[in-house]
């Protein structure tokens, strides 16, 4: 039983990170074309591409928390 | 590898007492109690050292900076007036000699000029001086000669004339001969 | 950088994993102990990276020289990177205020994500909860109470009742706001940089552990060495990535915890 909570445990983290992962690289190829576009707004743009990685980070990191709390 | 890693095993010994319970993964997330307490207070000091000490004297530093390269723009402003004032006085020495030696120059050839035309007139004067005293000269010497010559043939007519008056010639006939030829010589004159 | 195969003897033809991976970030053994704190090897390095940070800042600004050296320069582009881009560039002309606790805790972070990656130490500090906890903690306090003192009581009613939303919709986007604002976020902040610290040890705990492993036990299997050495070049290529993590992630924590005062600061926007 050990072994099956392990290994589902796992697999709900793989699932959690599928979301973000792809989140993540919309946001930072948005945030790319951002800066390509206006460079002049570079600095404000990548401020603002952290805080949505970091938000978007926060679903997988609430898998990997769940993972070694199961 | 053991005794490559050995200074770490000295620090790093796993708890060699089995642990009671089986290590659960939460355990990874819960802060263990002496870490907290070494990190609180390493950070703390971390803090105020940076607080009190580091940023203060980084503001003391950039405010010395500027001041420097504030001083030494305006010591660099200075010193390039003074280099313009000089380059303006050195320009105006240098047209002030180039005048003088205009000056000099034309001075000195009006000189040459003159002097030139000086020379030249006494030259002249002392050429012509010498063409008049040669011409006097020449002139004194051809009247003695023809003062000479004109008593020398005076004295030779008289001598022609005695011998033929004493033949057939009266005095009147021989000095009207005597005459007409002293008349004759005068118009050899010059 | 492979102390959890302790046990392991290569002779024997046994390749081991500790039994839980709980082994490879816990120090239980203290070294000696002052009083009821016990001084094991991560408190260790805790001090001993607290005493690289003063020490490092100390010696950098020491002497009140105009033309700093080469050492100089480095700490004072880092000091001017966290005081000028993070804290004022991100919160505002009033980031300066903060720039001492960034400041701190960017080079706190900077060190123990470093130990990852430093011969002989190769334990980042930041994978242990205790340090990303507190920091997040102290965020944490420092939003909520700028917040607070700021705005008042408009600073919770602007979490929970967003007016730039529809009425209907304003109950739903104000409790996710709430979760995310105060709960969401200071737990993301410490386990981001807790989680990527791990990850990293893990990965290069594995990689150089067991390209090592299979490289000592040339005498016995001669393919385990031809196996070894592609682990080996792999781990030290992860060592590099490992680098830009750990630099990458000191910056983000700090720029993170700036982003969450300035929006307490201002909450507007």
């Amino acid at each position: 039983m050990e072994e099956i909570k392990g290994a589902i445990a796992l697999i709900g983290y793989g699932l959690a990170a599928v979301g973000p992962g792809i989140g993540i690289g919309i946001v930072v190829g948005n945030a790319i074309q951002a800066m390509a576009r206006q460079p002049e707004a570079a600095t404000v743009a990548r401020t603002t591409m952290f805080l949505g990685i970091a938000f978007t980070e926060a679903l997988a990191l609430i898998g990997f928390v769940l993972f070694f709390i199961a | 590898m053991m005794h490559l890693l050995a200074p770490i095993r000295l620090l790093a010994q796993v708890a060699e007492e089995p642990a009671a319970a089986e290590p659960d993964g939460i355990q990874l997330l819960l802060p263990a109690t002496a870490e907290l307490i070494a990190g609180l207070l390493a950070f703390a000091i971390i803090f105020f050292f940076v607080w009190k000490w580091v940023l203060p004297v980084v503001d003391k530093r950039l405010e010395a900076r500027q001041q420097a390269i504030t001083g030494q723009l305006v010591a660099a402003e200075n010193i390039k007036l003074e280099a313009e004032s000089l380059l303006t006085d050195y320009k105006r020495q240098v047209a002030g000699a180039r005048d003088e030696a205009n000056r000099i120059v034309d001075e000195a050839r009006r000189t040459a000029e003159s002097l030139r035309g000086e020379t030249v007139t006494r030259a002249n004067a002392e050429a012509a001086d010498i063409v008049r005293k040669a011409r006097d000269e020449a002139a004194g010497e051809k009247e003695r000669a023809a003062g000479a010559i004109r008593t020398e043939v005076a004295a030779l007519s008289m001598a022609v004339a005695e011998k033929a008056v004493a033949g057939a010639v009266d005095t009147k006939a021989h000095q009207k001969l005597v005459d007409q030829y002293i008349a004759e010589l005068g118009a050899l004159r010059p | 950088m492979i102390l959890a195969s302790e046990e392991c003897d290569t002779a024997k033809e046994i390749i081991c994993a500790p039994s839980n991976v709980v082994e490879l970030f816990e120090y239980k053994h203290a070294v000696f102990s002052i009083g009821p704190l016990d001084f094991t090897r991560t408190v260790i390095l805790i001090f001993l990276a607290m005493i690289l940070v003063v020490g490092a800042l100390y010696f950098a600004f020491r002497k009140p020289k105009i033309v700093p050296g080469k050492f100089g320069v480095v700490m004072e582009s880092l000091v001017s990177f966290v005081r000028e881009d993070v804290a004022k560039g991100t919160i505002g002309p009033d980031g300066s205020k903060y720039a001492p606790y960034l400041l701190a805790m960017f080079l706190f972070i900077l060190v123990g994500n470093l130990f990852e990656l430093t011969p002989f130490i190769n334990f980042p500090l930041t994978s242990r909860m205790a340090i990303p906890l507190m920091l997040s903690v102290f965020t944490y306090l420092i939003f909520v109470g700028v917040g607070f003192s700021k705005n008042g009581m408009s600073y919770l009613w602007g979490i929970i009742w967003p007016k730039s939303v529809p009425v209907g919709l304003r109950w739903l986007v104000g409790l996710i706001e709430f979760v995310s604002y105060f709960l969401l976020r200071p737990i993301t902040l410490a386990v981001r940089l807790f989680a990527n610290l791990v990850a990293g040890h893990l990965m290069l705990t594995l990689l150089l552990g067991s390209g090592w492993l299979f490289f000592a036990s040339v005498g016995d299997i001669g393919l385990r060495a031809l196996i070894g050495l592609p682990w080996f070049a792999f781990g030290l290529l992860i060592f590099v990535f490992e680098f830009v993590v750990a630099v990458l992630q000191a910056y983000i924590f700090t720029l993170l915890s700036a982003v969450y005062i300035q929006t307490s600061v201002h909450p507007e926007h």
